[in-house]
């Protein structure tokens, strides 16, 4: 019986695993073995260069004003995705009536198709016939161009990527909100718990553990993923200062064709992905058991 | 104590709708544009209201100028190949993970959690380059069969098939049911929500896909809803914004229109993505 | 009765009936035999790409023309094109832009995947030639002597302004500035008269490739390379250009901001003058509307004697290998190049004809006699100087020297210190 079914399993398992070699471990090996030869696409000779691409990597500014801005807008970006989900969660959950009619609201951004979104945030945001440079010339800060000023289109990037985040996580936080049961609010209680602050802090925040090391991994890795709003917005301008990783590997491998160049970076970006996913599960792990 | 509820209420709201003004801006700004006239176009915060009503028009550019209609075409067909293979590989899959001991199955679950960090942009370099060896660049297959493999949804199938209860499945196979039945007859009808729940997921993601679809398709004819939207936009040139709103408020209706009709389910597919 | 013969009669009609039946079909296939896969850059040149192809189709039923998805500008469609030839998926006819054609042709031609055109113009006799084609024309589709292209579009920059800001700017509509100083003048008279305006834009800041830079300083006698291949640009015509760049921002009243956006503010009556692709008149005449009397002016040059303008602009090239396509291919590119395509051409955007055919009566010339506009164009023929390529990686070039002119024209950047680091940079890739 365990043998009909140990063979049943492997059958089953067979057709996804011949696909994860196709799909994920084959192309793996591929890079890693592009990464360490001079492969430019079409060339007839290949040579091994072992890990000079890797070593120029960090020579090269572009590749790291690209990290640079790619961690930027990580860092602005996470925060407001995770603690705004939160606090969008915890005031949407508290309604009744108007629930509904919030939950559609905040997620909206998130079924929309961002190349369409981002057009049409590229009209509003025009410095001279958009609506919101109309809007802060009203309220007395004429001359703000937030896509074309190499200091704030980052930010601006960060903030429509922002946009189209925050009702994702506000989803999770609400399932994880209404997972936690009733029973413990009034056991807190009893112990003397007061107002909502410490309610939060005793019960709520603990409990939601697990959701906010979820919320912040997918943030975080959605984060380093950002290319859509760049390719449709700024390209990578003004003055380089919205190239992030993916679209300089975009432009690397698929326009410029420095094909082992390009498979070494993919290497760096995928080490960054895996790293920051282990240091967040320990880290809020830890913190979850403590808490 | 009513009165500092209600205060808190009215904080509430106050804060949820601004924040709600702001999700909703670029939607209620896409659709005015969507209806208003040329030379109304700029200029037009001060004049919410169009004089003229030029959504016909609008509408009509963009059905008719870009390559939307076909781009939508072959988005539903891709999105809809791409689900159907990613539930005739995931489901045997993830039962066999969850409810099977076989050799393997730990290091097969760990490449699963591994591969749930590597998004599509890692292996795309190698793939692209396979399908041009092949010859197969600017095809539907292109443009699936990246996507085949899903290990989000053997996580996730894997998760919900650990809960059903294993009496169930030994009573089946008492009856003399093989496993290949079991999967098909009777775990995958009861993992219909999960189904529904990743279905969603999984369209939402595609249609919406920018990257993959960028690199390998070349012809207007296997455009798909992203890739005319940009390509519209590249034609319009400013010349006629309404025209552009319009594509992007249909290139982005059916998911939003999708959503209104199934929002239980929607939310109910993102919230089952998370942790249990 | 049925005897023998009227037997066999019928057998023999009935055969032959049956035989023609199946050949029928065969017939009209080898009637609409062939299938052109052809790309062009720039996705609003449709509007006359798309009218030629059907115009053609009508006079060449046995040949359909299928559009791939346009390339959003030269530089794209030249990577799109060079991924294509190693993956096989070249189409059969393209429309490189001619700083591109040199660097396709080097890298087409030794796989035999472009055609050389000569023989086949040769075919059509020196006659048809010379009256269709001046020489200084045909050189524009020729790479080191082959004659691979066929100039399809052809272009040198224009000023477009707005006769009501340079009138508030005391200038005299009809006497636009034929020097730099005048202009940047006159757009700072525009800035002081019309705060909330731009006085002039000159975008290379943001402009999609690098003719606009290169008019900069081919029109003060200075080259992009020598005749030794090596960059040429760091010398007086350079640091002119340079300066001239920042003074556009510093004292023109020049905002940076994207191409898109530029020609979107001066159709709204934002900004007093730009400078563009006469190519562009057609969509700026469209998003002007009615605010104002567009009106257009030749491009300054400085250096009477060196200085001209790189001609902008793309040439019909032949990729196929395939025999019946390759005959079909000249044909479209031979009519494009015709009068009657050139007419479309021309009236869709206000390009320069490549044929001199069609600037004849029956062709263009009511046309120019009613568009006064795309004059000006026309005017600088004879200033017309080749778009410089700098070969493999001239589209990563064209995006360091974009964020070279930015810093320098934001200020952060002194000119001459620029123009060194431009030099640096661009010797440095071209290299490698």
């Amino acid at each position: 019986m365990n043998r009909a079914k140990a063979l049943a399993g492997a059958a089953f398992a067979a057709p996804a695993f011949a696909l994860m070699l196709a799909l994920l471990i084959g192309p793996l090996l591929v890079l890693l073995v592009l990464s360490v030869t001079d492969y430019r696409l079409g060339a007839l000779a290949v040579r091994f260069v072992g890990l000079g691409h890797y070593a120029a990597l960090f020579e090269d500014a572009v590749f790291r004003r690209a990290l640079q801005n790619t961690f930027l807008y990580v860092a602005f970006v996470l925060p407001g995705a995770v603690f705004g989900g939160l606090g969008i969660a915890l005031l949407v959950h508290a309604r009744t009536r108007t629930r509904s009619f919030y939950e559609i609201v905040y997620f909206l951004p998130v079924t929309s198709t961002l190349v369409a979104m981002a057009t049409v945030w590229q009209f509003m945001l025009h410095p001279s016939l958009g609506p919101v440079s109309a809007a802060f010339a009203a309220l007395g800060f004429a001359g703000i161009d937030l896509l074309n000023d190499p200091r704030l289109a980052l930010g601006t990037i960060a903030l429509i990527g922002l946009w189209q985040q925050i009702g994702f996580n506000m989803v999770l936080f609400l399932a994880g909100l209404s997972a936690i049961p009733r029973d413990l609010y009034e056991a807190a209680a009893l112990d003397g718990a007061g107002g909502g602050a410490d309610r939060f802090l005793r019960v709520t925040w603990p409990l939601l553990g697990p959701t906010t090391m979820f919320v912040t991994i997918t943030s975080t890795i959605a984060a380093f993923k950002v290319f859509d709003t760049v390719a449709v917005l700024t390209k990578g301008g003004p003055l380089g200062s919205t190239e992030t990783l993916l679209y300089v590997l975009y432009l690397e491998g698929f326009q410029y064709f420095r094909t082992g160049y390009a498979a070494a970076m993919t290497i760096v970006l995928l080490a960054f992905l895996i790293i920051l996913s282990i240091i967040q599960a320990r880290v809020i792990d830890r913190r979850v058991h403590y808490a | 104590m009513r009165r500092r509820g209600l205060l808190s209420a009215l904080l509430s709201h106050a804060v949820l709708l601004a924040g709600a003004v702001l999700m909703a801006a670029p939607f209620l700004w896409m659709l005015l544009t969507s209806i208003r006239p040329p030379e109304e176009v700029f200029g037009a915060v001060f004049n919410l209201v169009p004089t003229r009503f030029a959504g016909i028009e609008n509408y009509g550019a963009a059905l008719s100028q870009s390559n939307l209609p076909r781009a939508m075409l072959n988005g539903a067909i891709v999105c809809l190949g791409i689900l159907a293979v990613q539930l005739l590989f995931a489901i045997p899959a993830a039962y066999a993970l969850a409810k099977l001991r076989f050799r393997g199955r730990e290091w097969l679950f760990g490449l699963v959690l591994f591969g749930l960090c590597v998004p599509i942009q890692v292996p795309a370099l190698p793939l692209y380059l396979g399908l041009a060896q092949a010859g197969l660049l600017d095809s539907f297959f292109a443009l699936m069969a990246p996507f085949a493999l899903t290990v989000f949804g053997m996580f996730l199938f894997r998760q919900f098939f650990r809960s059903y209860p294993d009496e169930v499945l030994d009573a089946a196979r008492l009856d003399g049911m093989g496993e290949f039945e079991i999967v098909w007859r009777l775990a995958t009808p009861a993992a219909l929500p999960a189904i529904a729940a990743f279905s969603i997921f999984s369209i939402v993601a595609h249609w919406n896909d920018l990257y993959w679809p960028l690199i390998v398709v070349t012809s207007s004819g296997r455009s798909v809803p992203p890739l005319a939207m940009l390509a519209f936009r590249d034609t319009e040139t400013g010349g006629n914004y309404g025209a552009l709103m319009a594509a992007a408020a249909l290139t982005t209706a059916p998911l939003i229109i999708g959503f209104f009709a199934a929002r239980r389910a929607f939310l109910r597919g993102i919230t089952m993505t998370g942790p249990r | 009765m049925i005897t023998r013969k009227t037997f066999l009669t019928a057998n023999l009609a009935g055969l032959t009936a049956a035989v023609a039946g199946l050949a029928a079909p065969g017939i009209l296939r080898a009637q609409t035999a062939v299938t052109l896969d052809v790309l062009f850059a720039n996705p609003s040149f449709a509007r006359f790409f798309t009218p030629i192809a059907e115009a053609f189709s009508r006079a060449n039923p046995g040949i359909r023309i299928v559009f791939r998805q346009p390339a959003p500008n030269y530089d794209e469609q030249h990577q799109a094109l060079l991924r294509g030839a190693l993956t096989n998926q070249l189409p059969d006819v393209t429309f490189p832009g001619f700083n591109r054609l040199p660097e396709l042709a080097r890298t087409l031609a030794p796989r035999n995947q472009i055609l050389d055109l000569a023989p086949l113009i040769a075919a059509e006799g020196a006659a048809w030639k010379d009256a269709n084609f001046s020489p200084r024309m045909l050189a524009l589709g020729q790479v080191g002597g082959t004659q691979f292209g066929m100039p399809f579009n052809a272009s040198s920059p224009i000023a477009y302004y707005n006769p009501e800001l340079v009138r508030r700017g005391g200038g005299d509509p009809d006497a636009f500035p034929n020097s730099w100083d005048g202009v940047v003048a006159l757009g700072a008279r525009i800035k002081a008269a019309v705060p909330t305006a731009m006085g002039v834009s000159y975008y290379i800041n943001s402009f999609d490739s690098d003719w606009l830079w290169q008019a900069l300083i081919q029109q003060g006698g200075g080259r992009m390379l020598g005749a030794d291949g090596a960059v040429a640009f760091g010398g007086p015509a350079g640091q002119a250009a340079m300066v001239l760049a920042r003074r556009f921002v510093a004292e023109g009243g020049m905002g940076l901001i994207g191409d898109e956006q530029n020609r979107q503010q001066f159709g709204t009556g934002g900004t007093g003058i730009i400078f563009d692709s006469p190519a562009r008149l057609g969509v700026i005449t469209g998003l002007v509307g009615g605010r104002f009397p567009l009106r257009t002016a030749p491009f300054p040059i400085t250096d009477a004697t060196n200085g001209g303008v790189p001609t902008g602009g793309n040439a019909a090239v032949i990729l196929t290998r395939d025999a019946a396509k390759r005959e079909a291919a000249w044909k479209y590119v031979k009519y494009s190049g015709g009068p009657e395509a050139q007419k479309v051409a021309v009236e869709m955007t206000g390009y320069l004809p490549t044929n001199l055919l069609a600037e004849g009566p029956d062709f263009l010339g009511p046309w120019y006699a009613a568009n006064p506009n795309a004059r000006s164009a026309a005017m600088q023929a004879n200033r017309s100087l080749p778009w410089e390529d700098y070969g493999a990686n001239g589209p990563r070039i064209h995006r360091s020297q974009q964020e070279v002119l930015t810093a320098v024209m934001r200020g952060d950047l002194a000119p001459p210190a620029g123009l060194a680091r431009m030099v640096q940079e661009t010797t440095a890739m071209m290299r490698g």
